[in-house]
């Protein structure tokens, strides 16, 4: 990042080859489409490119990356929520789950697992567990503190715990009739 | 169900391939090349946060020496020795608040909403044991006049408070604008503390600690409405 900062394109074409995959995964995770994670992962390095000087170097690197990416994706939905003329509070977003679900077949995918769980959620499990970012790293990517983000993960785990129990006993009633 | 078992079932799906292709990050690479030259990073926190209660300091003396210090020449030493050094630390909290805002990735202990809460109720405890006179006269007519006072020397300290940031990004620009306000608000209510002679509970707990939260919700404001039709 400190290259990058200095000017250096290698170093900045690394940072995009490294990061990229996250960061798409993440918009990917807030079940947009593909040709929308697209976008935004564009419109993410272009903001980040911008305000590359705001980085300190020293600080954790991914909680930096991620607050411009959640800023750019926030953006992007205030964006389109204005053109569909939904005058929809922001803070219903992160309240309301998405409307995907397991049982649309595709439980394989990170998407449709946390498709169930809110905006906040979703965005807490995606960086902590699959991510592998400490608990510290997300609060500063979500400009929360610890304690919410702690509090985050366990109402999302909770959700989470649920709908695979559900699911899966869903699937064993459905072998046992095949069975049966 | 156990959390491993969870982790697990995440891991697993997190496997599937992303769909990112070689030629996107090419192009995002490619997009930004021609701009790629050396940047001055942001100095540290502490240097930001110095600069900008300096800045709500020089408004706060510049508002007193213009209308006189009454106030600070009415105090006992106890008084000039809490008041002032209590105001010294809370506007350092809020500029930590507001340095925070405008650099992405930063660390925080409270949100900006709760920071701006306690920071009031602080005010309210320190000044409630400090002022005893519990008499009132002219209430309202005395009080507005401070109150609009010391917002009008808040508004100068968040324009120089937001040019001294004005290379940070704010990720969230409302909070921004609310840890803005709420730092401004210390040099109004600064400059009221060296100014106003009116030692009177109600008038300080009422018309002099407002002007920090209602500097912390104008700028807020000012940033939604600005947002709204940006």
């Amino acid at each position: 990042m400190a290259h990058y900062q200095q000017g250096d394109f290698t170093a900045a074409a690394a940072l995009i080859d490294r990061l990229s995959p996250q960061l798409h995964r993440f918009f990917a995770v807030q079940s947009v489409s593909r040709a929308d994670a697209d976008d935004l992962l564009q419109e993410t390095w272009l903001r980040i490119h911008k305000v590359r000087h705001t980085y300190r170097p020293g600080e954790p690197v991914l909680p930096w990356f991620y607050a411009i990416a959640r800023f750019v994706r926030v953006d992007h939905y205030r964006r389109s929520m204005r053109t569909s003329a939904r005058h929809q509070q922001m803070e219903d977003m992160s309240t309301i789950a998405a409307p995907v679900s397991l049982e649309s077949g595709r439980t394989d995918s990170l998407a449709a697992l946390l498709a169930p769980l809110s905006e906040g959620e979703r965005e807490v499990v995606e960086m902590l567990k699959v991510e592998g970012m400490s608990l510290e790293e997300v609060a500063r990517a979500t400009s929360c503190t610890v304690g919410s983000v702690k509090q985050k993960a366990h109402r999302a785990y909770a959700k989470l715990r649920e709908i695979i129990c559900s699911t899966r006993v869903g699937k064993e009633k459905a072998e046992d009739r095949r069975e049966g | 169900m156990k959390d491993k078992e969870i982790d697990d079932v995440l891991k697993k799906a997190e496997r599937v391939p992303h769909g990112l292709h070689a030629e996107t990050l090419q192009r995002i690479a490619e997009s930004i090349r021609p701009s790629l030259r050396p940047v001055r990073p942001l100095p540290p926190p502490r240097v930001m946060t110095g600069g900008l209660v300096l800045i709500c300091a020089l408004v706060a003396l510049a508002g007193a020496s213009r209308a006189g210090f009454y106030g600070i020449e009415k105090m006992d030493l106890l008084e000039r020795a809490l008041i002032f050094p209590a105001l010294f630390s809370l506007a350092w909290v809020a500029g930590i608040g507001f340095v925070h805002e405008m650099v992405p990735g930063s660390r925080r202990r409270v949100t900006t909403g709760a920071l701006l809460v306690s920071v009031t109720f602080l005010l309210v405890g320190i000044f409630a044991l400090l002022f005893r006179d519990y008499q009132t006269t002219h209430f309202f007519s005395a009080g507005i006049a401070c109150l609009l006072t010391g917002l009008l020397f808040a508004f100068p300290a968040a324009v120089l408070a937001w040019l001294l940031l004005r290379r940070g990004f704010a990720v969230n620009s409302i909070f921004a604008g609310l840890a803005a306000g709420t730092l401004a608000g210390f040099a109004g209510l600064g400059m009221l503390e060296l100014h106003c002679q009116n030692f009177q509970a109600a008038h300080v707990l009422v018309w002099h600690i407002a002007v920090v939260p209602l500097s912390g919700a104008a700028g807020a404001l000012i940033v939604r409405i600005r947002g709204f039709f940006g």
